[in-house]
């Protein structure tokens, strides 16, 4: 650390906003065992009930079924789409380098409801009736960019000598991207992969605008429980996401460390 | 990170030269960017185009968008109390959360750069973790901490202690709004600061203390200088992600802290006035969009000043 005298003042700031992360986190899974049925302080009794009652709830399995599948179709697409263009920008001579960098990362900045609503009037414009499919095509563009962002980091992270002295020696250019490259690279490109996911996962302000009543993605689903009168279950329910997630994120930190996977 | 449309150069393409000899590295490039450009032409670039546009347009009766062109949907928006006040509310839970979150990111990215390994890690933990959580679950966990009445965790805790006699009103307030943003975006401050730091070169500041200056000017003369270039991003970061936000508005701030990805929301949902929703999500997008132009111009000038 830098002196003691700031050891004094950083330590103790950063412990108390790490308190305040975590608190709403914890809050909601302390209700999620509460015996009362509201969710108010202080709780009452304990109880893993709402776990059952979640667990069996058809609304429930149907809206996670529905979104890791999305998420899983939305994060194979970006990749199909991401991964070449990662590769474009950091191991070829293609001309304006810089625009496209800029236009690929173009969704990260570009506020994700104005392009959920951009979409709505596209595709309602071009009659795409399915909400799986227009979802599909509103996820895929905002997941897009973090592969690219996470793949090109570990492109450029990755030894390059190493991939010229393999095509010195004969390699052909799938060869070597198959046991150079991609062994370089595989950490961050299933990191990235996890994100995409979760990305997509998580995402509300595209999905408030494409799906339909049959096809309720995860957040939607929380989002009317909280609004709707009397869902005693939402806690167990968020927990349940919250987990999810922590799972996720401890998976990304064994593979690449959670501050490459990001690439911010 | 650097994702900014400011930083878009001036489109040079060497297009004769490339077309006359062909370089294979050029064309594999061009292949392999290719399909992901096209994606996003069709449906980022089209799309966004044409909702803006829609701003400009006229609604017939039977909900199709068409002539006479006219700025009176601009107008409106400007010339109506209701909605300039939205605008300012934006602005002003934007701004004052960018500014917290520097505020709060700087001691937390300093210790996730030069702690000690497993106390960086933890931190870097903690602070990234809940970026993957919903932010519907994360203002939910909000809802229930800043509870209007008695039986919100904060009132609650007050109360038991004996702070306050009477329930305070924290929900559906623009404060309830910057905490969740501020929740909700903190990484995205945390991490450019925490790069910045981590490239300051540490003999400056030992050069410094050694000479005798206190801490605290060793961070304002050296390390808080050597750091804007992370502050300027994570504070474009978070002001134009909390300005698009409509999920935290919505459910901390109610009716008393609207924003306008919530009027977005409202016309064309409920009242389903497409040109005034486009003409709402158009002025959004002006204010992302010069924000990151005027701090790119910031970081560029910056870059060019430093050695």
């Amino acid at each position: 650390m830098t002196s003691r005298g700031m050891a004094w003042v950083l330590y103790p700031l950063t412990a108390a906003i790490m308190i305040f992360v975590l608190a709403p986190l914890v809050i909601i899974m302390a209700m999620s065992v509460s015996g009362s049925a509201f969710a108010t302080f202080p709780p009452h009794g304990f109880t893993l009930s709402w776990y059952g009652s979640v667990l069996s709830d058809a609304d429930f399995r149907a809206s996670l079924g529905f979104s890791a599948l999305l998420a899983a179709c939305a994060t194979a697409g970006a990749l199909a789409f991401g991964l070449p263009a990662a590769f474009a920008l950091t191991r070829s001579a293609v001309p304006g380098r810089e625009v496209l960098r800029v236009l690929l990362l173009s969704p990260l900045i570009f506020p994700v409801l104005v392009i959920g609503v951009a979409l709505l009037r596209l595709l309602s414009d071009w009659n795409s009736n399915s909400a799986p499919l227009n979802l599909l095509i509103g996820h895929i563009l905002v997941t897009t960019p973090y592969v690219v962002r996470t793949v090109t980091a570990s492109l450029m992270l990755a030894d390059v000598s190493l991939e010229e002295a393999a095509r010195t020696l004969g390699a052909g250019v799938w060869r070597v991207f198959r046991r150079v490259t991609l062994p370089q690279i595989a950490p961050g490109v299933a990191a990235g992969t996890l994100f995409a996911f979760m990305v997509s996962f998580d995402n509300y302000p595209i999905s408030m605008w494409l799906a339909d009543a049959q096809y309720v993605p995860m957040p939607m689903l929380i989002y009317r429980q909280v609004a709707s009168v009397f869902t005693p279950a939402v806690p167990a329910t968020s927990t349940l996401m919250i987990l999810f997630a922590f799972a996720v994120v401890l998976l990304m930190e064994r593979l690449t460390g959670l501050r490459r996977a990001m690439a911010l | 990170m650097p994702a900014t449309i400011a930083q878009l150069p001036v489109l040079r393409l060497p297009v004769g030269r490339l077309l006359r000899q062909p370089n294979p590295a050029v064309l594999t490039g061009l292949a392999l960017a290719l399909p992901a450009v096209c994606y996003l032409a069709v449906f980022l670039l089209i799309p966004a185009v044409r909702l803006i546009s829609a701003g400009f347009l006229t609604q017939a009766a039977n909900g199709t968008l068409g002539g006479p062109v006219t700025l009176s949907h601009f107008v409106h928006f400007f010339s109506t109390s209701l909605y300039s006040h939205v605008l300012l509310v934006t602005l002003r839970i934007s701004l004052l959360t960018a500014m917290v979150a520097a505020i709060l990111g700087y001691p937390v990215a300093m210790v996730m750069v030069r702690a000690h390994p497993v106390v960086s890690r933890a931190v870097t933990f903690i602070t990234i973790a809940p970026l993957i959580v919903s932010v519907v679950v994360r203002s939910y966990g909000w809802q229930l901490i800043l509870g209007n009445g008695p039986t919100g965790l904060l009132n609650w805790l007050l109360l038991s202690v004996g702070l306050i006699q009477t329930p305070l009103r924290l929900l559906y307030s623009e404060t309830a709004v910057v905490i969740g943003s501020l929740h909700v975006f903190l990484p995205m401050m945390v991490l450019p600061l925490a790069s910045a730091l981590g490239r300051i070169d540490r003999h400056l500041e030992e050069a410094a203390r050694t000479l005798g200056m206190p801490a605290w000017r060793v961070f304002h003369r050296i390390t808080l200088p050597l750091s804007l270039p992370g502050l300027a991003v994570g504070f474009t970061l978070v002001f134009s992600l909390t300005a698009g936000s409509f999920v935290t508005p919505a459910m901390l701030g109610g009716t008393n802290a609207q924003m306008l990805g919530n009027l977005i929301d409202q016309q064309i949902t409920a009242i389903y006035d497409w040109p005034f929703g486009a003409t709402i999500a158009t002025v959004l997008v002006a204010i992302v969009v010069s924000v990151n132009l005027v701090s790119m111009r910031l970081l560029d000038r910056g870059r060019r000043v430093a050695p």
